[in-house]
């Protein structure tokens, strides 16, 4: 085995399918790394099919979202983008405004996916009033985008399983598809395991709209989950691919990315056959014709290679390979790969209740509630992670008390 | 003023077991400490709190705005305070945005209004629409909203006395005064922290949109650090068009002036004004005069 720091190539597309545990998935990238040097030359864009919805899809679309701006999307359009992904919250409906007006000017609208959503409001109230704001909600955004239908209608920021089956929304989506006002309905999640099983179960929903970046690539069961839905027949569409790099890096990653990084991160993402386009939230016409190179050819260059290679850069994205090697160097033999599973949680995925879970199914003694009263922490990640900052960081957010059962 | 001790006995006291709660402890910033203060007791309408309140940081601000969060983030969001009220049968929601400075607040807020809103005196500029009230003033952009049947009574109680807690700067960027007024659309000043017009280089800029009959345009003051920086950025805007489209130079219109075009921005003219780059977006037959003007509104 290499040092640290000194991976081949060979190894650098082993490591991240062992750490993703998803061979099948990162397949593709494989075959395509074999060879990267000699085809990274751009060719025609690539497109993928959305699902069961049939849509053909360059796989690099337009987040709207940052952008106030109609030369933009003019721009997009001009390069070869045909997705268009707004929402009723942005800029409190400017964005879609502005994506209306465009569209419209450029006389382009059945050339086009345009993709909204709708929030559901948490707010106590009965199934049909719930349904009557949905739906008066989703005409409201149909007179911003001056258009008689969106193609694509998610309900947005589904975050647990009870949203994803309220009935409220759930009867407004299909209403309005049964109306002629959304061509195909879909959800978008930051919870992507526990909303994409329900959502497979529910086989309401045509597409998904998940969040997916590099961040993630240790993470089995919420890639297999994405696997899953894709071989179920919805439509996957990734966003955060950049984990927030062309606005503001992800505060876990370093400030300053090297100009590689934009590319070889959505590449990343795109490199997962179960993944039809992806939504990068570009605010400048110099990361749009970056972003859009990427449509071109998913085989990583060089740079790329290397700047995902980069081992202190996997530790700043907070990377446990799961190998385990570090649990002999405790002496209180605490289960420390679980707990950076379950760090992972708590942090990259904001999802508490998860770590919580995690943490509760280590034997006791093993957990936060074994780690404590050394001086300083005899455990060395092989790979660069600062283990004892993320435990304490663990216990700050889950509260050692009440897990140590 | 409320010391940072006794803002976070308020809020320990007023926190659930809800994990998704934070309690304020001396760990959490003084962003933090400051702007629940905002919101001690006595509201207005004998409000209650439905629950304690909320913190949101720039790194899970998605959980609460999903991909909403994206353009905060380009204003350097800071800390939002989120607390839900009722007071009889009215349900109230306040949102309290910490930006960190009075033009991110300003910048954030002009970002989501529109022009056809019904305009305000709260704060620096507010404005009402249905079910919500929104206004910037100092570092602060306050968002409220709900649902009942005295709403818009409780909306404009909380409004004003935010307001008055807030104090600060209770004025928009003073630039914008030196923005032509003849055929400026109301109320679409913006002031863009982060790729104005998709240019990275330009940043940070004020714009305002203009109507000239059935033709509308775009202002465009970009503030360098000086002269020096200006020009390097009128430079660069240059070359930009040279690659896309065309770019002549046009000296008639002032220091280092520019006429370009590509299909996708459409018309430009440009110059520069000592740390300032003026530049004038599908300009009208008077774009010249208008971009002199502002040269001169400039000191």
């Amino acid at each position: 085995m290499s040092k640290q720091g000194e991976w081949n190539r060979r190894e650098f597309i082993v490591r991240p399918i062992l750490w993703a545990g998803a061979a099948s998935v990162l397949g593709k990238a494989d075959v395509l790394l074999a060879n990267a040097v000699n085809e990274t030359t751009p060719g025609p864009v690539l497109q993928r099919t959305l699902g069961r919805t049939g849509l053909r899809l360059p796989v690099v679309s337009m987040g709207v979202m940052n952008a106030d701006i109609p030369g933009l999307v003019r721009r997009a359009y001009e390069v070869g983008m045909r997705h268009f992904d707004t929402a009723a919250g942005y800029q409190q409906g400017r964005n879609e405004e502005m994506v209306g007006r465009v569209i419209k000017e450029m006389g382009v609208r059945d050339q086009v996916v345009i993709a909204t959503k709708q929030p559901s409001r948490n707010l106590p109230q009965s199934i049909a009033e719930a349904k009557k704001r949905f739906v008066e909600g989703v005409e409201t955004s149909l007179k911003r985008l001056q258009m008689d239908h969106v193609d694509i209608l998610y309900h947005h920021a589904v975050d647990s399983v009870e949203d994803a089956r309220a009935e409220g929304p759930l009867e407004a989506l299909q209403t309005l598809k049964k109306d002629g006002k959304a061509r195909f309905l879909g959800l978008s999640t930051h919870k992507t395991q526990d909303v994409l099983n329900e959502a497979i179960r529910l086989n309401l929903f045509d597409v998904a709209l998940v969040m997916l970046n590099y961040t993630m690539a240790h993470d089995t069961g919420m890639l297999g989950t994405i696997e899953r839905a894709a071989k179920s027949g919805m439509g996957i569409v990734a966003m955060k691919t950049q984990a927030g790099g062309t606005v503001k890096p992800d505060p876990k990653l370093p400030k300053e990315l090297p100009p590689a990084s934009q590319t070889a991160l959505l590449k990343w993402a795109l490199n997962h056959e179960s993944v039809t386009t992806a939504i990068p939230g570009f605010s400048t016409y110099e990361h749009l014709e970056q972003d859009f190179s990427v449509a071109r050819n998913l085989a990583y260059t060089v740079e790329e290679e290397r700047f995902l290679a980069d081992t202190s850069f996997a530790a700043k994205a907070e990377f446990c390979q799961q190998c385990g090697a570090c649990r002999t160097d405790c002496p209180r033999l605490v289960d420390i790969p679980v707990l950076m599973r379950s760090h992972m949680y708590a942090v990259q995925y904001r999802n508490t209740s998860m770590a919580r879970e995690m943490l509760a199914g280590i034997a006791p003694g093993r957990g936060l509630d074994g780690c404590d009263g050394c001086e300083s922490c005899g455990a060395i990640c092989r790979h660069a992670v600062q283990i004892a900052q993320k435990i304490a960081h663990l216990k700050a957010l889950v509260g050692a008390q009440s897990l140590s059962c | 003023m409320m010391c940072a001790t006794l803002a976070a006995q308020l809020v320990q006291a007023q926190t659930s077991a809800n994990p998704e709660h934070i309690s304020l402890t001396p760990r959490h910033g003084t962003e933090q400490a400051q702007v629940v203060t905002l919101l001690r007791p006595p509201v207005p309408g004998r409000a209650s709190a439905k629950e304690a309140p909320s913190f949101y940081k720039p790194d899970n601000l998605y959980q609460y705005i999903d991909g909403g969060a994206d353009i905060y983030l380009l204003y350097d969001f800071q800390t939002l305070l989120h607390q839900d009220f009722k007071s009889g049968g009215t349900e109230l929601t306040v949102d309290i945005y910490d930006m960190g400075r009075p033009e991110d607040a300003f910048g954030i807020y002009a970002a989501e209004r529109s022009p056809a809103y019904k305009f305000s005196r709260i704060g620096a500029e507010g404005y009402q629409a249905k079910g919500i009230l929104n206004f910037f003033q100092d570092r602060y952009y306050v968002k409220l909203s709900g649902s009942g049947a005295n709403l818009d009574a409780l909306l404009d109680q909380f409004a004003q006395t935010l307001s008055g807690r807030i104090g600060g700067v209770r004025t928009p960027p003073a630039i914008l005064q030196d923005f032509p007024r003849e055929r400026r659309i109301e109320h679409s000043e913006q002031f863009v922290r982060k790729d104005p017009l998709g240019h990275a280089f330009l940043a940070p800029a004020y714009v305002a949109a203009y109507a000239w009959g059935r033709q509308e345009g775009k202002l465009v003051i970009s503030v360098a650090n000086d002269a020096l920086q200006s020009k390097a950025r009128l430079d660069q805007f240059a070359k930009h068009f040279k690659q896309s489209g065309e770019c002549v130079a046009a000296p008639e219109l002032g220091e280092g002036g520019i006429r370009a075009r590509n299909s996708y921005e459409g018309r430009v003219m440009a110059r520069t004004k000592g740390r300032y780059l003026i530049a004038l977006l599908n300009p009208p037959k008077t774009g010249a005069e208008i971009l002199k003007t502002v040269a001169q509104n400039l000191r």
